[in-house]
């Protein structure tokens, strides 16, 4: 070989070794740790952003039901999918109330929304592609609707006001009449039997997030259905790892600045069942973000040597004691007061490990509509007078609850309590699998136990018209654990139900019917529950930010 | 030839080699009992963990003496904002938690004072005796008092374990006489029986037992037992083990019956009834009687094992099982709150085993009774 043909060997040999350096480097090395680009990629319109780094690994507990958005009713599915499937409408990617602001996704613009408040219009955006390159179409999301009643979707509650969506979920056949679509428009036209003040809302879920026309009325969690958001499924394996990468036909130039780019490349999601394997799978590097909740344990020692690493926020939920007002003694209001009274919220916020702000609303405090009540200041003798004025004193009691977490240790504190009180209480733990079809089915006739409640979207309505109205009561599957039917407060739920936005007005009239379901004590609400976030010590919390309904936003987050 | 056994030392002295001991004008009947008392009673080891067995049943025995004099308290009352003294200072029985200052008062809001910082709440560590009784070795996380509740829950256990042994050497034994001595078919079912007992895991069908009949209860054959009850354990227990103590006894009644002293019997017309019960049950009573001991070990275990999986003791009655349980998010700055429990179950099966042994070759140097599982 002469020098001349050498020279040109070596300068191969080196173009050839940069550029699998380079390619490696854009892989991101598997499960190696995390590497930052700079660079934005991709020849068909996708984006990413000058934050952009390759890998972002999860250790995420193992409530993930579903990854099909006509399925999943989990906060942990719902994560992930948010920036998967696209709504109509959605939320601002914003920290604060203000994540509460619903915004356009898919559509060019909110809803027009007719003056009698029954009929909604949109229109979808132009040019809106699917990860598999096909256009999203006005029927798609009439067919989206349509999948969910045919997959028996728990979200399809939220469309039964919809004109012909009940005929439809008893035949399953032809088209939702309440849906008028035109393809060649894009323009969807809903129409509603009756005013519902939260249907933008309904409109923002993921059940409503369009899915191609077609797309097999059955799971699609494992082989995962087209997306329209920055990201698409990749691979999911049930309880070990779900993969999430850029969606290559995404322009988040399209989207008016509501939906972000996204600053990971690509998200492993490794499903982890212990806290403790999660919490040291974060600090010794091998994932970035720990979902699960820090035990209580060993939060003092993260806090001593990781402060920084860790968020905590306060979703919003609400954890209460229900209180059956059709079966004795509870169908005493000095019974359920007496009870309210007599529960030390303070002693509650402790054993939750201090993780919690203590509470007697129903609504959480993150809600503009929250007004703090202090209707029972604890008061044990005053309870005591009220259980022996009822008549019930010596009555027996069964407390219920499941057996996860640290729930059965509230139903334990309010077990004792209720026995230091005069009742004569004894607690039923059944397993948590069975616990909500268990308590919300009329025949058990549970008398009083533990619920909590997570919002499904920003709004009162998911409080009051779907836990406290009368009128919603079921037979099973009832979510009104109290049974509380006043009339009076249904009239006002009802009332505000047609109200299309949430006004100052209106702000404070929920505040009221808060206060006037409180003073009937169908509950004994006792905490705000707070979580913890943690993070690698490679990770720029700066961008950090908690949604109000999704918490942990996956696509802002920075890489160092 | 036999060898005498000098007095203190420990063997396995047969009928022979006692009486070789004796002057020959002294040798008179003794029955298997006295043999069996004379050769355990130099068993000093398993004497001692007699003792121990007995102490830990005494001081459960007491525990209602303990809470009320003592701790002040009862098993299930938690006391998760009371302030008690320890060695002259002041604690909390649940340590505040929170964002808390440097003296540990609230701070108004995350993240704006750099002095406050996440601590979560802890109960109280073990007072020992500086708080004259009270938390002595701490308190659980609904603020209750461990050594006020590892005292309730060994009456918990010890029940469990004593009651579901009587139950189920009882039917063992029952079956086995009937399947020993009838033969034919009622053995093939019996045996059978005791075979699909033995193909399940003793755990996963005590598991699976538990949990169902942990919601709704027993209420069936005018037989009512309420969900959450003691005896949902105790009757699972009792069941599931049943193959393993009727298995082996059915092989000894097998062996017995036939022997002359049975046939003979027979030949003089006593009755099914008289020949099992009277002739055959009397012969197999050292080993029940081994079995029953080392039985309640195991199913102390067992009770321990089911209610740490919550399928065992529900909430909140204590036991050992449960002890352990609800201490198991604490093992890090707790770990009394498993420890204590665990020492207790420990101490206990092995009392039994040691003691279960001693009366083992007590009874019968010979024989080779063991609880499989």
């Amino acid at each position: 070989m002469d020098r001349r043909h050498r020279l040109k060997w070596l300068f191969t040999a080196a173009t050839f070794a940069v550029g699998v350096a380079l390619i490696a480097a854009a892989c991101g090395g598997g499960g190696s740790s995390s590497t930052t680009t700079t660079s934005s990629s991709s020849s068909s319109g996708s984006s990413s952003s000058s934050k952009s780094f390759a890998n972002f690994r999860i250790a995420m507990d193992t409530g993930i039901d579903y990854l099909d958005p006509g399925l999943s009713y989990t906060v942990e599915g719902w994560s992930i999918m948010w920036n998967v499937y696209l709504p109509l409408l959605g939320y601002k990617h914003v920290n604060g109330p203000d994540g509460a602001t619903i915004v356009p996704y898919l559509a060019d613009s909110l809803p027009t929304v007719s003056s009698d408040g029954k009929t909604y219009t949109i229109t979808l955006r132009k040019g809106i592609k699917y990860s598999n390159g096909a256009t999203v179409k006005a029927s798609d999301f009439r067919a989206t609707i349509e999948r969910d009643f045919k997959v028996d979707s728990p979200g399809v509650g939220f469309f039964g006001n919809i004109v012909g969506a009940d005929q439809f979920s008893k035949t399953k056949t032809g088209h939702i009449s309440g849906i008028v679509v035109n393809d060649s428009t894009g323009q969807i036209t809903i129409h509603l039997n009756a005013p519902q003040g939260d249907f933008m809302n309904i409109l923002a879920t993921t059940f409503a997030a369009p899915v191609p026309a077609g797309t097999p009325a059955k799971d699609q969690s494992t082989t995962p259905a087209p997306s329209t958001g920055p990201y698409m499924i990749q691979s999911y394996q049930p309880n070990k790892v779900a993969i999430v990468v850029r969606n290559p036909n995404y322009d988040a130039s399209q989207f008016d600045g509501n939906v972000p780019v996204g600053n990971p490349d690509k998200m492993t999601i490794n499903i982890i069942g212990d806290d403790n394997v999660a919490l040291q799978r974060v600090i010794s590097g091998q994932d970035d973000y720990d979902e699960h909740q820090i035990p209580a344990d060993r939060l003092a020692s993260v806090q001593a040597q990781h402060a920084d690493q860790i968020k905590v926020y306060t979703p919003a939920n609400t954890y209460y004691f229900f209180m059956n007002t059709r079966t004795p003694p509870f169908d005493k209001l000095q019974v359920r007061q007496a009870v309210n009274y007599a529960i030390n919220r303070e002693a509650l916020v402790r054993i939750y490990a201090g993780l919690a702000q203590p509470t007697q609303n129903v609504l959480p405090p993150t809600y503009p509509q929250y007004k703090k009540l202090n209707l029972y200041p604890y008061n044990l003798a005053k309870a005591k007078k009220l259980i022996a004025a009822s008549g019930d004193k010596g009555m027996s009691v069964t407390v219920w609850n499941h057996d996860r977490g640290y729930d059965p240790k509230a139903t334990a504190y309010l077990t004792d309590v209720l026995n230091s009180i005069g009742l004569k209480a004894k607690e039923k733990i059944i397993n948590a699998a069975v616990y909500w079809t268990t308590v919300g089915n009329q025949a058990t006739k549970a008398q009083i136990g533990f619920a909590d409640w997570f919002q499904d979207y920003p709004h009162p309505l998911d409080w009051f018209d779907v836990l406290l109205n009368g009128e919603r009561i079921t037979q099973t599957h009832n979510n009104n654990y109290a049974n509380f039917n006043d009339a009076g407060v249904n009239r006002q739920i009802d009332a505000l139900k047609k109200q299309p936005t949430l006004t100052a007005s209106v702000n404070a009239q929920w505040a009221t019917v808060d206060k006037a379901v409180m003073e009937q004590a169908p509950w004994a609400p006792f905490l705000n529950r707070q979580f913890t976030d943690f993070f690698y010590t490679s990770m720029d919390l700066s961008c950090y930010i908690n949604h109000v309904l999704y918490q942990f936003d996956y696509a802002t987050i920075c890489h160092n | 030839m036999a060898q005498q056994a000098t007095e203190g030392e420990f063997t396995l002295d047969t009928a022979a080699v006692l009486a070789a001991g004796e002057p020959p004008s002294a040798i008179q009947g003794r029955s298997p009992w006295y043999l069996a008392w004379r050769r355990m009673r130099r068993n000093y080891v398993a004497f001692f963990f007699l003792g121990l067995f007995i102490l830990i049943c005494v001081a459960c025995l007491l525990a209602p003496v303990y809470a009320k004099h003592v701790a002040g308290t009862g098993p299930n009352n938690g006391h998760p904002l009371e302030q008690i003294r320890v060695n002259g200072v002041l604690e909390t029985v649940l340590s505040p938690g929170g964002y808390l200052d440097k003296h540990g008062k609230q701070c108004p809001s995350a993240f704006t004072d750099p002095s406050c910082h996440l601590v979560s709440s802890i109960p109280i560590a073990p007072t020992w005796f500086g708080a004259g009784g009270r938390f002595v070795l701490g308190a659980d996380a609904n603020g209750r008092d461990v050594a006020v509740r590892l005292l309730y829950g060994g009456r918990t256990s010890l029940f469990i374990g004593i009651v579901s042994s009587l139950i189920c050497t009882f039917f063992a034994v029952i079956l086995a006489l009937l399947a020993a001595y009838y033969g034919g078919w009622g053995d093939f079912a019996i045996t059978r029986f005791f075979d699909l007992m033995y193909a399940f895991p003793v755990i996963l069908l005590g598991i699976a037992l538990g949990s169902a009949l942990a919601i709704n209860g027993f209420h069936h054959w005018g037989i009512n037992v309420q969900s959450g009850s003691i005896w949902i354990p105790t009757l699972v227990i009792s069941y599931v083990l049943v193959a393993y103590v009727g298995r082996p006894l059915r092989g000894q009644v097998l062996s017995l019956r036939q022997k002359e002293f049975i046939e003979a019997s027979i030949a003089q017309g006593a009755s099914p009834f008289r020949v099992m019960f009277i002739e055959l049950l009397p012969n197999i009573m050292s080993s029940v009687l081994v079995f029953f001991t080392l039985i309640i070990a195991t199913n102390i275990l067992l009770e321990s094992s089911l209610s740490f999986l919550g399928a065992g003791v529900q909430p909140p009655t204590a036991s050992w099982g449960t002890q352990i349980a609800d201490g198991q998010d604490l093992i890090v700055t707790r770990p009394w709150l498993s420890l204590a429990p665990g020492i207790m179950i420990v101490l206990t099966v092995v009392a039994l085993n040691v003691f279960g042994d001693g009366l083992r070759d007590a009874l019968d140097p010979r024989a080779k009774v063991r609880v499989q599982r």
